[in-house]
């Protein structure tokens, strides 16, 4: 049992629920009801169709669903859908917020620990949320000679930055936020924008340990971002484009992992690189520099760095899912929509219900997604791993193996690439279409 | 609205460049010059050249701001900046500049581009490619070895023999 609270129940926990929705169930049925009663007694209600609109007519006319499917419709397709939901900032803080639990959990079972267990009863699967309402809830502390208005921007840029990210990357067939013709280059400027807010935050703090951890970090992620841009020099070369859907498009029969596995390997270190993850955490080393950069943020604005590093942790899976892993395609494993239910509707006894609109989305869609997420959970799992296994490396290795070793390993598959299509094997008018 | 756009565009790039010389602390400025050149990427996206402005965004932005920072940060301002503060400097600053404006403006006016057209397809990178790889080719050849010079001489001026590097053990 919990040491923090030793006379918790989870019984007593519930029934102090049950009691509270029942005052809120009597309070509104003596106090509540007759405020309405009244307050219709002297509103005019509209008259619409010749029919007197009652609250009863209103709220039969919401529980209708072939009055509300089509409102669902048109909603989900509109942009606000999209930047706020599916492909855009929901799916992708849902996925993040996914990824801190399961890291801690899987770091746990690596270590032979236990990892979150009490928060939630099942494994501690309501830590997350507790921690989120702790961060809320602390008080943000700014250091007493800090820059001001850059430390409080710092946090704010870097989820901008990694929502940004988040954007260019495509879920499913047609799904995704901006489908620029220069996606590609897109995620490259976008990734510059790191480092400048690293440091920019880094310096806003005036403390020393931040000082270090953002120089670190400034090192560590230009001298990475060199064999980044090159390592994916050969799937443009390979697949003639720089759109990220039409570069999925191009892998409808093979992934392009097949034809460039160095720029894989490259690629997939450097995001390790970028990320600040272990081998490579060195901004954030916690047994030398307290917490690098991160050191002076404290309460949501630490929570706001936590969520921007989380989404460009998916953002970069997504877009080695979608480069080297094929991204949406897949065999169809998705059942198709009953049919029966769009020309029948349901019958419940006496009552046949009929949907016109449905389904909400298609079946592409829906397979697409099944197989983006599979794909980019496995990369995650796979980025997860190097912290439970390696220790952290010096600064002159990082750069060492930096700027002589990834640069050098990262023009080895363009050449690869470049003999491919000269050979006429792949590409444009290639043997192998 | 594209008028609109323009405007505001013109008012961040150019208040972000005054801010940028201006402005005493030197971190500040450099952000500044970083929105300086992030308005010129929005000039290009205006223009309908993408390509150019998330260019212009990786590598001016991305890369000359961040070593500007750098630099900033990693060297003591006394040792490489003098106070000279001199007013006629400025007004006879200010003064060539409005001079400059308008010999630029007058040649532009007179040269009958006055409207924007925001119809156009925009600017189609793989036609870049094939243009530099046919007609400017000269052209290309001549930046590749301007930028290997650059690349051999920073190479050759960063060169240290005196130090061993006994310190590296990888």
């Amino acid at each position: 049992m919990s040491t923090i609270a030793p006379e918790f129940r989870l019984s007593r926990f519930i029934a102090s629920l049950v009691d509270i929705i029942f005052w809120i169930l009597l309070i509104f049925t003596i106090v509540g009801l007759p405020i309405v009663f009244i307050m219709l007694f002297y509103i005019k209600l509209p008259v619409i169709n010749g029919q007197l609109l009652t609250p009863y007519l209103a709220l039969t006319w919401l529980a209708d669903p072939s009055r509300t499917i089509p409102i669902i419709k048109s909603f989900i397709h509109s942009t606000f859908f999209r930047v706020a939901v599916f492909p855009g900032f929901g799916f992708a803080a849902l996925l993040a917020a996914a990824t801190i639990f399961v890291e801690r959990k899987f770091l746990a079972k690596m270590q032979l620990r236990v990892g979150p267990l009490y928060c939630g009863k099942i494994e501690g699967i309501l830590q997350l949320m507790g921690d989120g309402l702790k961060l809320m809830s602390k008080e943000i502390i700014i250091p007493a000679k800090a820059d001001k208005p850059i430390f409080w921007i710092g946090p704010l840029l870097f989820v901008g930055t990694a929502g940004a990210f988040v954007s260019l990357i495509p879920v499913a067939p047609g799904w995704v936020v901006a489908n620029p013709n220069v996606g590609l280059l897109a995620v490259f400027a976008t990734i510059g924008f790191f480092p400048i807010i690293v440091v920019l935050s880094a310096w806003a703090a005036n403390s020393k340990w931040t000082f270090i951890g953002g120089l670190r970090a400034l090192h560590q992620m230009i001298s990475f971002e060199i064999p980044l841009i090159l390592s994916l020099l050969s799937i443009v070369i390979l697949s003639g484009t720089l759109n990220l859907s039409q570069i999925v498009e191009s892998q409808k029969h093979y992934w392009w992992i097949v034809f460039t596995p160095i720029s894989a390997i490259v690629f997939f270190i450097t995001i390790i690189a970028e990320l600040e993850r272990i081998p490579f955490d060195l901004p954030e080393a916690e047994s030398e520099i307290v917490a690098g950069w991160l050191t002076e943020f404290s309460g949501m604005m630490y929570g706001l760095i936590q969520l921007g590093t989380y989404l460009k942790l998916y953002a970069f899976a997504g877009l080695f899912t979608v480069l080297f892993l094929g991204g949406w395609n897949g065999p169809m494993v998705w059942p198709p929509f009953p049919t029966d239910i769009i020309t029948n509707g349901i019958t419940i006894g006496p009552i046949t219900a009929k949907f016109p609109g449905l389904p909400l989305f298609d079946q592409e869609m829906l397979n697409g997604t099944l197989w983006f997420v599979i794909k980019t959970v496995g990369v995650i799992l796979v980025i997860l791993l190097p912290r439970g296994v390696f220790p952290r490396i010096r600064i002159d290795m990082l750069l060492h193996t930096g700027w002589y070793k990834w640069i050098g390993l990262a023009f080895v598959n363009i050449f690869i690439a470049l003999g491919l299509l000269y050979a006429g094997v792949l590409g444009p008018g290639g043997l192998i279409q | 609205m594209v008028d609109s756009i323009f405007l505001a565009l013109s008012v961040l790039t150019i208040g972000s460049a005054i801010v940028a010389l201006e402005i005493r602390s030197l971190i500040y400025g450099s952000i500044g010059l970083m929105l300086t050149l992030s308005g010129i990427a929005g000039f290009f996206l205006l223009l309908d050249a993408p390509f150019v402005a998330m260019f212009q965004l990786s590598v001016y932005v991305g890369s000359i701001a961040v070593l500007i920072l750098f630099t900033v940060m990693l060297v003591r301002r006394e040792l490489i900046f003098n106070k000279i503060e001199d007013s006629r400097r400025r007004y006879a600053g200010i003064g060539l500049m409005i001079i400059m404006m308008l010999g630029i403006g007058t040649i532009i006016i007179g040269s009958g581009l006055k409207s924007m057209e925001t119809d156009t397809a925009s600017v189609d990178y793989k036609k870049i490619g094939e243009d530099f790889l046919t007609y400017y080719s000269p052209a290309l050849i001549v930046m590749a070895l301007i930028l290997a010079s650059a690349v051999i001489g920073a190479l050759a001026l960063a060169r240290r023999e005196d130090v061993t590097s006994d310190q590296r053990a990888d």
